[in-house]
């Protein structure tokens, strides 16, 4: 039953999605209006197919259908109701599904939001793009990555549950969505933008819509990325959040990308430059996710949380030589006649510093893409095996980290065009008192090294420069200085900078180390005091828990170890303690064993680690305000600012989007 | 990644009415950079076919003595001559059941040959369950059931699955966590090819070890 209407949602998908990109492009090549508008109705049965076939997964997931071979391979009676229904994007063909059906969903609302202006083939072009995207992904799944192949199960017959380590945390139910409602959101931009080269149209109208949908994708990647983080913390226990593994780096490259992106088309909005430029961002962004998904889906690298190796690496490799190929060649034949006239007055303005990001970003991009990478090149060279570890991405990272905080301060006090060297000594006084009065804080609460010290003034100087903006902002206009995409953006800068501030200090000045106690016996490190008190045993229907007791500063912590039914590995739950000023994470490292009483705990003392949630969280809400429509400009008013004005870059300049 | 016209093009346009094809070249050599990653990416064995490093790649094979399910004795020093895949596993361990059936289809390949032996050490489990194991997944040969774990201590089996070659001269030559046909068969024919099975006697010989053949 389950399979059947599994299936049946596989194939409705593929055939609408098949039958629309047909009609819609039998309509755009013979220009009939009709037809093209007839194409916007197959969305809806790409949508349909998808709901139906999620709808049969949580279905046969919930009820224990082990007909399924997705759910006789991955879930179990006896995992709680919660992680039943996250297992379907605890394994590689339910994530792929989890894809299809969010692809769906927002060729869906592509298709409503621009049911009026079907008459313009941008439009048409942009849902062609979708609908071939989506027919991709619903060719994976009625082939290679099918959930809904059925098999024979003996009576009697239990399944093996998610893997030990996605049923921990609650996390593990929102992460992959948010994550992949990022992921999958930066095709709408990248469909507007081949839908701008088919047509050679490269007003700055379509834009004007794309950075919203950008920006939710942005927002979305971002949380996504924060919650991985998080999630990686809490349960793997090791102290750390980033390990730089292929997985992590393939979500982090679209959202470098993407960050790009959301910078450099201000400058086409205000100045008409970069247009092929952003079209090309947009195409990496949405290439990247693509080759993301082959990286870690097609089982060529070794990561930690690679999905098991498949076939469906070649049908994804081919993808993404399709819509490199599609992309280069289009922004080959059009490039040129795109290209804007225009060029920047003086480096130093608005424009040069988001050119300067752009090469930031870009250059980070490729940093960190060569990392991952890597390793496969050299072996195809001369068949040795390397691995590109920590140390790299982190010398690599940390200077474009620092001058990317460094732009972050002096940009945004910088106006569009010309800077005057007085104009800029006016503007960059506050900010750098802030960033200032942060370095002495700093020290005085006994920071040393350089790179930290850096960051502490770099990141007090954008705060202050972002902070600045805002105060200006709202002291004119109220509330309204808080939204729009100056403002938001700004918002989204201090969470940056919160962020920023929080990894130079964790990685820093953690301290760990492990514990080795007898019941009662009392240790001291960091200047906390431990005390182990004893451990205790839970049996509960789908693991059993041995937790060891231990007060630390006559707080009780409880870190644990899971063994699951069915799993050949044993997992702990750390158990962490958060303060404003420093977290306290402990994991149980080992059981007392035979003849002996002695627990082995790992303890690792952070400072500052709660400011990297709470950064996401401000960045997710800044980006929220930035899409909240602001001040509408009047369109007699002049493009750039006035000098000494207090917002550089007036809001969205169109306002409201069809 | 895409392009690299960007900031470049944005100064480049004052030029005056004669607008420089200057687009379809550089997307030409983007795509062509792209192009060879594609055929790297492309030409890449996954992960888990190729061999991980272990400490005793190189090394004589440590001795392996046990009784299998059909009450016979099996030791691997009556293997000499031929290739061993000497297989950790466990009924009830997930990743065991996903290369079960390749290792079941390594076996068939090679039994009209009869240059391969493979044998499963089962780890923490029953007669009754490997049985069961063995007749819903397929294959048939030897399993060593009972006391493994000092044969799980001497390979150094951290997990199961974990699979040792060891060749016809006695060395391990390989390890892997989680097998797959195409990955032995590569192994087996790297040792064939290096001719490092001719001498059956034991010696310092140069180990081959990791293969680089894909």
């Amino acid at each position: 039953m389950n399979t059947a209407l599994g299936v049946a949602g596989i194939v409705l998908g593929l055939l609408g999605s098949v039958f629309g990109t047909l009609v819609l492009g039998v309509g755009l090549v013979r220009r009939n209006p009709t037809m093209v508008r007839s194409g916007r109705s197959y969305a809806w049965l790409v949508l349909a197919g998808a709901l139906l076939c999620v709808v049969a997964m949580e279905r046969a997931l919930m009820t224990d259908d082990f007909t399924v071979k997705y759910v006789h391979d991955h879930s179990a009676t006896t995992t709680p109701a919660l992680f039943k229904f996250a297992t379907m994007w605890a394994a590689l063909e339910g994530s792929i599904l989890l894809w299809a059906l969010v692809l769906a969903g927002y060729t869906a609302v592509v298709a409503r939001r621009e049911r009026d202006r079907f008459a313009d083939p941008l439009v048409g072009w942009t849902l062609l793009t979708m609908l071939v995207v989506a027919a991709f992904f619903f060719l994976l799944l009625a082939g290679p990555a099918n959930p809904f192949t059925s098999v024979e199960v003996p009576p009697g017959y239990d399944g093996p549950g998610p893997n030990p380590l996605l049923q921990n945390h609650l996390l593990m139910a929102f992460h992959p969505p948010i994550l992949y409602l990022g992921y999958v959101g930066f095709t709408v931009p990248f469909a507007y933008a081949i839908g701008a080269l088919v047509t050679g149209r490269v007003g700055e109208g379509w834009l004007v819509g794309t950075r919203r949908w950008t920006l939710f994708a942005w927002a979305c990647l971002s949380a996504g990325i924060v919650m991985g983080a998080w999630w990686s913390y809490e349960v793997l226990g090791w102290g750390g959040y980033w390990a730089w593994d292929p997985v992590e780096n393939a979500s982090l490259l679209p959202w470098l990308t993407g960050t790009a992106y959301l910078h450099s088309v201000m400058v086409q909005e205000r100045r008409g430059m970069l247009r092929v430029w952003n079209l090309s961002l947009l195409c990496a962004t949405f290439s990247l996710t693509i080759l993301g998904t082959f990286l870690t889906r097609s089982g060529v690298l070794d990561s930690v949380h690679a999905f098991s190796a498949s076939g469906i690496g070649p049908m994804i490799l081919g993808f993404f030589a399709l819509i490199v190929a599609v992309a280069v060649g289009l922004i080959g034949w059009r490039g040129d006649r795109l290209r804007a006239p225009g060029r920047i007055d003086s480096p130093v303005s608005r424009e040069g510093a988001f050119l300067a990001n752009n090469v930031l970003f870009s250059g980070f991009a490729f940093v960190v893409l060569l990392g991952t990478v890597f390793p496969l090149i050299v072996e195809a060279l001369n068949g040795d095996r390397i691995s590109v570890g920590v140390p790299y991405f982190a010398r690599m990272s940390t200077p474009l980290g620092l001058a990317l905080l460094f732009l972050m301060a002096v940009a945004p006090v910088l106006p569009w065009r010309m800077a005057s060297g007085e104009l800029l000594r006016h503007r960059l006084l506050w900010p750098s008192w802030v960033g200032a009065a942060g370095l002495v804080l700093a020290v005085l609460l006994g920071a040393t090294g350089p790179s930290p010290l850096l960051a502490f003034f770099l990141g007090g100087f954008a705060a202050g420069a972002a902070g600045r903006q805002l105060v200006l902002a709202t002291r004119r206009q109220g509330w309204r200085g808080l939204v729009g995409r100056a403002n938001g953006g700004m918002i989204v800068h201090l969470g940056v900078v919160v962020m920023a501030v929080a990894i130079a200090a964790s990685s820093a000045y953690g301290r760990t180390t492990e514990l080795k106690l007898r019941p009662g016996e009392t240790a001291e490190f960091a200047g906390h005091t431990f005390v182990f008190r004893g451990t205790e045993q839970q049996v509960l229907s789908n693991k059993d828990v041995v937790s060891a007791t231990v007060e630390v500063d006559g707080r009780p912590f409880a870190p644990a170890l899971n063994r699951f039914k069915f799993g050949s590995m044993v997992i702990g739950t750390p158990s962490v303690a958060s303060g404003p000023l420093e977290d306290v994470a402990l994991s149980l490292q080992e059981l007392p064993s035979a003849g002996s009483d002695v627990v082995t705990v790992r303890v690792i003392v952070q400072p500052l680690i709660v400011w990297l949630w709470i950064g996401g969280g401000i960045i997710v809400v800044g980006t929220a305000l930035s899409i909240v429509p602001g001040r509408r400009r009047d369109p007699l008013s002049p493009t750039s600012a006035l000098p000494g004005d207090g917002v550089p870059a007036p809001a969205d300049p169109v306002g409201v989007v069809g | 990644m895409t392009a690299t016209d960007g900031p470049a093009d944005a100064g480049a346009q004052d030029a005056g009415p004669a607008r420089r094809r200057t687009a379809p070249w550089i997307a030409g050599g983007v795509g062509a950079a792209l192009l060879l990653l594609v055929v790297v990416l492309a030409t890449r064995v996954p992960a888990d076919q190729k061999p991980v490093p272990s400490a005793l790649v190189g090394r004589t094979v440590p001795r392996l003595v046990g009784t299998t399910l059909d009450g016979q004795r099996f030791d691997i020093d009556d293997q000499r001559g031929r290739f061993v895949v000497v297989n950790f596993f466990a009924s009830w361990c997930v990743p065991c059941r996903q290369e079960h059936p390749e290792l079941a289809a390594f076996v068939r390949a090679h039994a009209a040959a009869g240059d391969v032996t493979v044998v499963s050490v089962a780890f923490n489990d029953t007669p009754e369950a490997i049985r069961a194991f063995f007749a819903q997944y397929g294959g048939d040969w030897p399993v060593i059931s009972g006391d493994t774990g000092p044969a799980v201590l001497d390979f150094g089996v951290s997990g199961v699955p974990e699979s040792y070659v060891v060749s016809p001269a006695r060395q391990v030559v390989a390890k892997f966590i989680g097998v797959t046909q195409a990955g032995l068969d590569a192994v087996i024919a790297d040792v064939k090819r290096q001719g490092g099975f001719t001498d059956p006697a034991p010696g310092p010989a140069p180990a081959p070890t990791r293969g680089t053949s894909r």
